[in-house]
This record gives C-alpha cells, sequence and structure tokens, in this order.
C-alpha cells in the first residue's frame, strides 16, 4: 500500500518485472527448443528438403528411437561377462556394505542403481541373424563413457594432488597455480591446434623426443590404441585448472586446528593428507566429478578437431554423431532423438549432483 | 621457510614446466619461419627457443589475415553474452529470492529442471528455430540462445539468500521501494557473486564451439574459436605452421592477459563460487 | 590491442563501404590470403582459386566479392547449415557428386538458359564435363574441372630400384604380385617404403580400393541401389594393398600431412594423391631443400583388368533462391571462372574446355604429358543422395581392416549392411 502512495511498484509487481526478462529468454530459448526438439524427433525430418518445403517432414512416432537405439531380434543375456561381473559384484557389495553400515544409504542406492545398469545394458545383444539397425549408436556411447572414464578420474586425481601441495599462501606457489590454471583459459581450438602438432609423428614435440631417445615415434592420433589417450590428455592438460581451483577451496575450508592436531599424533605429509584431508574434502571432490561428467559427457571438439572421431570410430563421441546426423546426413529427427538420450543421461547426472548439492544443507 | 617447503617448490616447478610447454612451443614456433617449420620443428631445443627467428608470421596475420576481425566477434559476442546473463540473472535471482509471489514455487521449479537441459540437447530445435526467423548470421544469433541458462539464477539466487533480512528491513522503513533497493542496495552487495557468474560466462562463452560452428557461415560473425577450427582443417593446404600458430597465440593473448591482470580476482571469485556450489 | 581495432575498423569500412553489387562466394580448397589478383602466376589450389576470384573482384564492374570462410572439414555441412537458414552464398563449388542430393531437392538453380547471356559456351565443355554439370536433362552449374587420383613418383628412388624405363618414365605394376615385387626392390634398394597416402583420415584409401574394384569391372553398389561390397573383387582390391602393410613396405597409420611429408622426405617412392598437387610437388622438387628432386605424375597403374582410377569434379552452382541482380551478378562471376580455366588447369587438375584442353599453354604445363591417359580411365560410383556418408561407412571400415586389424571378410560385410542401411533410408 505504502508503495502505491509513493509510486513504487508493489513486491509482486517487482518480482514480476524483474523476472520477465528471464523467465521469456528461457521460455523462448531453453523451454520451447527443449519440446520443439522432442517433436522434431519424432519426425523424418531432412534439413534440406524441410528448408525448401515446410510440408517435407513425416511424422513417424518412435520410429527414429527405434532405429537409433534398437535392432533387429535383440536379445538379453550374459554377452559381456566382464562388465555384467562387475555389476553383479557392485550389486552385492552395495546390499553387503549397507547391511554392515558401511555405506550411507544415498551411496548405497547410487551404488546399486549403476551396478544394476551395468548388469543389465551390457546384457542387450543382437540374436542369431538379428543385428543392430544404427550400430554406430551404442559404440559411440561406449567411447563417449571410456573418454568420460579415463578423463574425469585423471582431471579428480591430478588436480586434487596439485591442490594439495599449492595450499600455501605464498608468492611462489601463486605462480605455479598460476601455470596450472593458464590451459585452461585457452579456447578449445587453441587446444586442439596445440596438440594436434604436439601429437603429429612428424613434428610433433613428443615424437622429436622420442627420437630423440632413440624411440619410434607413435602415431598418437591415427593408431587406435592411442588416438582417445591423446584426446584425453589433451583434454586434462586443457580442463585441470577450475578443478583445482575448487579443491583450493574446499581446502581452506579445512581448519588449520585439525591438521595441527594431527601433527601431534605424527600425521603428517601423505598420511595428514589420507586420514584428513580426503575425508573433509569429500563433498567437494563429489561435486567436482559430478560436473565433470556433466561436463566431458558433451565432449565435441577434440573429437571433431583432432581425429574426426577415427581410427575407425573409436574416438566417436555423442554430440559429434549427432553433429553429422544433422548436418552431414541432414537427418534431424533422428539427430533429436540422440540429443533426447543425451538429455536424459545429462538429466540423471543433474538429479544427482542436486542430491549431492542438498546433502551438505542438511 | 623450511627446506620441506623448498623441495616441495621444486617438485611442483617440474610438473608446472610440463604443462606450460606446449603453450611454450606454440608460442616458438609461431615466431619460426615456415620453410624451415616444413623441415623440422625442433631446430633449437626441440623447437622451444625460436631460432631461426623472425616476426613475420604476424606481420602477414595483421596485413592479410581475418584473425582480428574473428578475435573482435568473439569479444563482442562473449561480453555481449555475459552482460546478458548478469541482467537476467541477477534480477531473476533476486526476486526469488527475496520477494513473496504467487507461482514462485512452481517457477523455482521449473528453473530446476532447466538446469538439467545441455545446450547439446537443444541444438538442433534452436538452430531451426533461428532459420525460422531468419537470424543465423548475426551477433544476436550467437549470443542470444546461452542468455538463459539457470545456472546463473541459481549463482544469484544462492548469494541473496545469505545475505542477512536486516538489510532490506531498514531500508522498506524508510519507505524505500523494492526495485530501488535491488538496484541501490543489493546490486552493490551482489559484486563479488556478479563477478564470478561474468567471469564463467565469459570463458564459456569464448570457448564454445559448436552453436557458432552451425549457426554462422559467414565470416563476418566467425568467432575466434571457428576461424582457428577452419584453419586446422585446412593444416595441409594452409600457408604454413608458423602462421597457424600465430593465429592461435593472437586468438589466445588477450584472455591471457585478461586473466593475468584479474588473476586474483578470478581465483577468488571462482573460490566463493565453488564452495557456495 | 589498438593495432586489433584499427585493422578490424578498416576491413569494416571496407566490407561495407562500397555500393557495388555483393556477390557472397563460398569455396573450400583452403585459404590463401595474399593471393593478389594475378591469376597467372599463383601456385597451388588455394592461391589460384582465390587469385582468380580478386581478379573477378578487381575486372568485373559493380561486382564485390566477399569470399566465405573456406573451411574444408565442415564445408558441406555449413552449406547445408546455410541454406537451411536462408543465406546460401550466391556462388559456391560442389563436387559433381553432390548434385543428386542438392539439385534434387530445388536447391540449385538451372541455368541451362543463362549461360549463353553471360558468355558462357557451353558447347565448349568436354561431354564428361556437360554430363558432371547435368541433372535430369538440366544444367546446374558450369564445370571447373576434372581431379582424378594419380601416382606421384619420386624417380630417384625408382630409379635406384631399376624401376625406371628407357625413356625415363616409371615402371610401375601391372599386378597386385607385381606390385609386391616392386615394393620389395624399392625397399631393398633404398630401405624406403614402397608406397604412402593418407589410410588413417581424408579417404584417399578408399578411393584406391574403388579404383582397384573398378578394375575388376565391379562397384560397391549397382544403380538400382543395392549393396555390392562383400564380395570377391572388393577382398582382391583390399588384399592387395593390405599385402603391402603387412610385408612393412608402406604405413597405414599416416594422414594426409604426415603423408606428403613423407613423400617429399624421399621416404616413399610413390605417394597416391589427387591432380590438385601436382603444380605444388613440382616446386618443392625444384627447392634444393627438399628431399624429393625428380618428380614424376603417372597415371593410377591398371592392376587389374581395365584402367579405372577414381576422379571427381569440381563445379560452381548458384542457388535457386538467387533472384534479380544479384543472380545476373553470380552468372558474371560463373562466367569469368569459365574464362580462366587454364589457369585452374595450373593446379594439375584437368581442364574442362576442349579448346582449353586442345591449347599448347595446356599440353606444355609441366608434367602433364605424364598423366594424359588418366581423363580416360577417370571414374567414380554410382549417383546418391548419400554419397557422403557411404564415403564415411568404407573409410571407417577399410580403417578397421588396416589400422585394427578387423578382418576383410567382417568389415566388407559390415560396410555392405551399412551402406545397403543408408541406400535404403
Amino acid at each position: 500500500m505504502r508503495d502505491a502512495k509513493r509510486g513504487y511498484l508493489s513486491q509482486r509487481q517487482s518480482a514480476w518485472l524483474l523476472l520477465v526478462p528471464f523467465l521469456a529468454t528461457y521460455a523462448l530459448f531453453l523451454v520451447y527448443p527443449f519440446f520443439r526438439g522432442v517433436w522434431i524427433s519424432l519426425h523424418d525430418w531432412n534439413l534440406l528438403a524441410v528448408a525448401f518445403n515446410p510440408d517435407a517432414r513425416e511424422f513417424i512416432g518412435l520410429r527414429n528411437y527405434q532405429r537409433v537405439m534398437w535392432g533387429q531380434n535383440i536379445q538379453w543375456g550374459f554377452a559381456a561377462p566382464l562388465l555384467q561381473g562387475l555389476g553383479l559384484i557392485g550389486l552385492a557389495l552395495a546390499v553387503f556394505l549397507r547391511r554392515m553400515d558401511r555405506l550411507s544409504r544415498f551411496n548405497a542406492i547410487a551404488l546399486g542403481v549403476v551396478s544394476l545398469l551395468l548388469v543389465v545394458l551390457p546384457g542387450f545383444h543382437p540374436g542369431e541373424g538379428g543385428r543392430w539397425y544404427d550400430r554406430r549408436f551404442w559404440p559411440t556411447v561406449g567411447n563417449t563413457l571410456v573418454f568420460v572414464g579415463f578423463t574425469v578420474p585423471g582431471v579428480t586425481i591430478a588436480a586434487l594432488l596439485l591442490a594439495a601441495g599449492l595450499n600455501r599462501e605464498t608468492r611462489a606457489m601463486g605462480i605455479l597455480r598460476t601455470l596450472f590454471f593458464l590451459s585452461q583459459v585457452l579456447s578449445v581450438t587453441v587446444v586442439t591446434l596445440i596438440w594436434q602438432i604436439m601429437f603429429s609423428p612428424r613434428q610433433g614435440l613428443i615424437a622429436n623426443i622420442t627420437e630423440v631417445a632413440g624411440g619410434t615415434p607413435i602415431n598418437w592420433l591415427t593408431d587406435q590404441q592411442f588416438a582417445m589417450a591423446a584426446i584425453v590428455i589433451a583434454t586434462i592438460w586443457w580442463s585441470l585448472g577450475i578443478a583445482m581451483i575448487l579443491f583450493l577451496a574446499g581446502l581452506q575450508d579445512i581448519s588449520k586446528e585439525i591438521y595441527e592436531a594431527a601433527a601431534l599424533d605424527n600425521a603428517r605429509g601423505a598420511r595428514a593428507f589420507w586420514f584428513i584431508t580426503l575425508p573433509n574434502l569429500r563433498r567437494t571432490i563429489m561435486l567436482v566429478v559430478v560436473l565433470q561428467i556433466i561436463l566431458h559427457f558433451q565432449v565435441f571438439g577434440q573429437s571433431h578437431l583432432m581425429t574426426q572421431g577415427g581410427p575407425n570410430d573409436t574416438t566417436q563421441v555423442l554430440v559429434r554423431y549427432i553433429y553429422q546426423t544433422g548436418f552431414r546426413d541432414s537427418e534431424l529427427g533422428r539427430a533429436s532423438a540422440m540429443a533426447v538420450f543425451l538429455f536424459v543421461i545429462m538429466g540423471a547426472f543433474s538429479v544427482i549432483q542436486f542430491v549431492v548439492g542438498r546433502e551438505k544443507d542438511q | 621457510m623450511n627446506r620441506s617447503y623448498t623441495w616441495l617448490v621444486i617438485g611442483l616447478s617440474i610438473p608446472a614446466f610440463i604443462w606450460l610447454v606446449p603453450t611454450l612451443w606454440m608460442l616458438s614456433l609461431s615466431f619460426q619461419p615456415n620453410e624451415v617449420l616444413a623441415r623440422t620443428t625442433s631446430s633449437t631445443a626441440f623447437g622451444l627457443i625460436p631460432l631461426p627467428f623472425t616476426a613475420d608470421n604476424y606481420a602477414a596475420l595483421f596485413t592479410f589475415g581475418q584473425t582480428p576481425w574473428w578475435f573482435l566477434n568473439s569479444l563482442i559476442v562473449s561480453l555481449g553474452m555475459t552482460l546478458g546473463v548478469l541482467a537476467v540473472s541477477t534480477t531473476a535471482g533476486y526476486a526469488l529470492a527475496r520477494l513473496d509471489f504467487p507461482f514462485k514455487r512452481v517457477i523455482t521449479v521449473v528453473c530446476v529442471i532447466g538446469l538439467m537441459v545441455p545446450e547439446q540437447a537443444v541444438f538442433i530445435p534452436l538452430y531451426t528455430m533461428f532459420a525460422d526467423f531468419g537470424w543465423h548470421n548475426s551477433y544476436h544469433a550467437l549470443i542470444l540462445p546461452r542468455m538463459a541458462v539457470p545456472i546463473g539464477v541459481f549463482l544469484m539466487l544462492q548469494f541473496f539468500q545469505a545475505i542477512p533480512r536486516d538489510i532490506e528491513e531498514a531500508a522498506r522503513l524508510d519507505g524505500v521501494g523494492w526495485l530501488q533497493i535491488f538496484w541501490h542496495v543489493m546490486l552493490p552487495l551482489a559484486r563479488p557473486a556478479m563477478m564470478t557468474l561474468a567471469i564463467l560466462t565469459f570463458l564459456y562463452a569464448w570457448n564454445d564451439y559448436l552453436w557458432p560452428l552451425v549457426s554462422a557461415q559467414q565470416r563476418e560473425y566467425f568467432t575466434i574459436t571457428l576461424g582457428l577450427a577452419s584453419i586446422q582443417s585446412n593444416f595441409a593446404q594452409s600457408e604454413g605452421l608458423g602462421r597457424v600458430m600465430a593465429s592461435g597465440v593472437i586468438a589466445s593473448l588477450p584472455v591471457v592477459i585478461l586473466f593475468l591482470i584479474f588473476q586474483r580476482y578470478v581465483v577468488k571469485a571462482m573460490t566463493a563460487g565453488g564452495s557456495k556450489g | 590491442m589498438k593495432h586489433v581495432l584499427l585493422t578490424a575498423a578498416a576491413a569494416a569500412t571496407f566490407a561495407t563501404g562500397a555500393a557495388a553489387q555483393e556477390v557472397t562466394l563460398g569455396r573450400f580448397f583452403g585459404a590463401c590470403e595474399d593471393a593478389g589478383t594475378d591469376t597467372t602466376t599463383s601456385v597451388g589450389e588455394p592461391c589460384i582459386i582465390q587469385s582468380i576470384i580478386n581478379a573477378a573482384d578487381a575486372e568485373l564492374d559493380g561486382i564485390d566479392i566477399n569470399t566465405l570462410p573456406t573451411d574444408w572439414g565442415n564445408y558441406y555441412d555449413q552449406i547445408k547449415a546455410a541454406f537451411a537458414g536462408g543465406t546460401p552464398p550466391d556462388v559456391f563449388v560442389m563436387h559433381r557428386h553432390r548434385i543428386p542430393e542438392f539439385a534434387g531437392i530445388g536447391a540449385l538453380s538451372e541455368i541451362s538458359d543463362d549461360l549463353a547471356s553471360v558468355g558462357i559456351d557451353s558447347s565448349d565443355w568436354s561431354e564428361n564435363a556437360l554430363e558432371a554439370v547435368s541433372y535430369e536433362g538440366g544444367i546446374y552449374g558450369v564445370p571447373m574441372d576434372f581431379h582424378a587420383n594419380l601416382w606421384h613418383v619420386n624417380m630417384d628412388l625408382m630409379d635406384e630400384a631399376g624401376l625406371v624405363d628407357d625413356n625415363g618414365a616409371p615402371i610401375l605394376p601391372s599386378s597386385p604380385e607385381e606390385l609386391m615385387d616392386h615394393a620389395r626392390m624399392v625397399e631393398e634398394a633404398t630401405g624406403q617404403d614402397y608406397l604412402a597416402a593418407d589410410f588413417a583420415q581424408f579417404p584417399i584409401g578408399v578411393r584406391l580400393v574403388l579404383a582397384l574394384m573398378w578394375q575388376q569391372d565391379a562397384n560397391i553398389f549397382t544403380e538400382e541401389g543395392t549393396a555390392t561390397i562383400n564380395t570377391e573383387e572388393a577382398a582382391n582390391a583390399v588384399t592387395a594393398i593390405t599385402q603391402l602393410f603387412e610385408a612393412g613396405y608402406a604405413n597405414p597409420q599416416l594422414n594426409y600431412a604426415d603423408s606428403q611429408q613423407a613423400f617429399l622426405n624421399g621416404e616413399a617412392a610413390v605417394l597416391v594423391n589427387g591432380t590438385w598437387v601436382v603444380d605444388f610437388y613440382d616446386a618443392q622438387a625444384a627447392d634444393p631443400d627438399v628431399a624429393l628432386s625428380n618428380y614424376y605424375a603417372a597415371d593410377f597403374p591398371t592392376l587389374f583388368d581395365t584402367g579405372a582410377t577414381w576422379a571427381d569434379s569440381h563445379m560452381w552452382a548458384i542457388p535457386s533462391t538467387l533472384e534479380g541482380e544479384t543472380r545476373d551478378a553470380a552468372l558474371q562471376v560463373l562466367a569469368f571462372i569459365n574464362d580462366h580455366n587454364i589457369d585452374w588447369a595450373r593446379t594439375g587438375h584437368m581442364a574442362v574446355r576442349n579448346s582449353v584442353v586442345e591449347s599448347a599453354a595446356y599440353t606444355s604445363l609441366p608434367h602433364r604429358d605424364e598423366y594424359s591417359g588418366t581423363a580416360a580411365i577417370a571414374r567414380d560410383t554410382p549417383p546418391s543422395e548419400r554419397y557422403g556418408a557411404i564415403q564415411d561407412v568404407l573409410n571407417r571400415e577399410l580403417q578397421a581392416i588396416w589400422l585394427t586389424d578387423k578382418p576383410v571378410e567382417d568389415a566388407l560385410a559390415d560396410a555392405e549392411l551399412e551402406v545397403q542401411d543408408l541406400l535404403d533410408r
């Protein structure tokens, strides 16, 4: 009431006014495109054809999903004993540790779900005379998982160790931190530019050093055993910085007294790191891991520019496949179906991130 | 300082140097003549020292190159996106954190769900949408789609929630309107959080590759990421390694300098952002 | 920083200052930023084409040409994206194999009736060239060249291995067995590889295998759309090459730049690559710092029954959406490029205009007489809207064979399945 008298907006009016810019952009550039993407994924939709004739699309229901993810005569069984065995062990471990009360409920559920997926998903395989309709899709998802599986632990462990070492407010440490963080500000294309040449078997620095040391240079980017490793190395080099900074922040929250008390018990150096630093950083570590998973699952530039997905598709990743299907093959419907799949995976990790984030607040 | 500290510094300097080598190498190659590089990239100290030396690559870039132009585009797009995200996120974050209004919970939940949508999952529908509007090949096409990131709203929301109520109430008792409180009281307080958000957004915008790749086909709107990518895919046919590396250096120099100047701020801001989660 | 802004400001005034008709031009071939306007002295694909474009920009009254980025890797993706976004370039280069895809959808403008008005004489084009730009009876572009795979030969290495005949031409194999013999001779005499090519990224290896299949009168799919890859002919073609890898006479892990570098460094007697590099290698051979000094550009040898080598054609098209003055200006640019067919042929490509092919200027181009047989054996796969995706399947499966030791039959069977899927889609 007072507001109206003075010519001010009421609380409600102010709120809406402040919210409108966000809500408008949000609705227009995120909510609407999202549903439009789902809608496109239900169509046979050729990029070029539809551009010239908007009626050239055809509603085909869930066929795109079927063509991308399913196949003829797909059966379930123990087709991948290693992964599925690992999953079974994980399941057993989850139940056992939970009963022994060594695992929090959340962790037990997380481990259980991951293990269950490990048991179920690799079990699908084409039976006699059967085949996947799209033989590249699942291997591509697999490659993406491998990339994430190497990059995330690599970044996390390296960043954690560095952060632990650099956690002092001195000039030298400040300079070292800067050096480690520097590569983070480079753009993805500069990173791929540098590493493409670094890895080159003729012009590359790595090859030059190998040759002087008497070895034969490796064809990093075209050898199927090394191509993925090359991309992972470049990515770790590039994206270590933010993880390190987050860890440094986490370390500063651990009070000095704990360390001093531990020092009295003769826990210094590695022991202190193991028994004090790690447990106290648990939440930060989880956060960094989940953030990295979300980030690296969307990898595109490194694969697209350094290896073009090769050799023999070993570095083909999901986002690049979506891009190719949409823009090289003009099949927007199929590409959108894959994008929806990507969303589902990302969504699952986001939920985990959200839950992890809330755990602290309780 | 004690001895173990000295050893720690030395021990960490080695990986730090290794970390720096790729960047140094790019810098060094950019100062070597293309004819030499075509034969060998390890003239002096594995090529880490630019001997034989030449600055021709840079001269050529500034005479003929599009790199400065691409660089300017990146700057416009990144700054535009940063300002946009800041404007949209601070206002919405404040409203959701401090004001009472109907459907507040619903809107908050809808935003939470939006957090789960990665850009790569919506770039195709966005592409067709912008095509329908005839918006491709423009600065707004490069800037707008990334303005609606809910993560910014959440960062600001969390920040505003942590500010004590009394500040606001004191102003209310003095009869100040809500918008005035936001502008005169809250915004100045929010500067560190805004800095965090600005830095994160700027880095993100500067590095974005997929969206500019599908949206910009005319070189007037090429960002530096796109420009460098196009140079790379022409490797075998391009003007030579030295020139390519010089482009890379030009593309990186500004962000690196910005980072070095604002370093304390960047790290502090990220620390604040990180521990707030 | 100040410098950057100044340059950018200068670029801005340059781009917007002129009132002339602006024509946007899309091309690949790579960047050449200081090409100048002299079309007769530039070297290499990027610089020759850019000098022609620059000359058109300077000489055509009232026309301003704006060359779009020259990115190779994403070229067709970008052209499609531009079409779909309603902003296709006014003039753009493409391969003949893309015509079914683009013309079939109505993206290209039919220019049959406009050629004469800008002074393009289509009767001067060779029969093959006319066919290359035709689709369902109409002309959809201006052909610029034929390009094909050649065997680029280091004559010094061949000489050491005793593989040069009395006329000074290289002795090339005429059967897969002979290929192995020659490779062994080179290895024993020089210690170098016999053959290099990009088997690891760009589909040069695919084109090699295709040529060897055509030489047996086989193809990867029929005109009716049946994939025929898992065949004896395909297996023969593949093993003709893999035997070299197994014996260590060739390295499948080299990509385009590395294989080229190996050849220039004198580490391989033969490089399989296109006509587009003839002038470049010729120039390199003249450079005393480059190991390659005695260069020969040979026709792709016939290892089986009939001669065949992979070939394609570059052509220039304009989008169907173009109208009025822009379209007229675009046609003039096409005519200008057509007039400079001889300059483009300097790259090593084969000209498309009879008057050029017969000219002394053309026949006296370096190495031209060495691969004069190539025009007669040029081949390509049947037209398909999915050319790009099919090439990609073949590239992956062939890479699987030589880079990851996938059994030949498995790879060919998988390739056949996938190509059939693409043809059926």
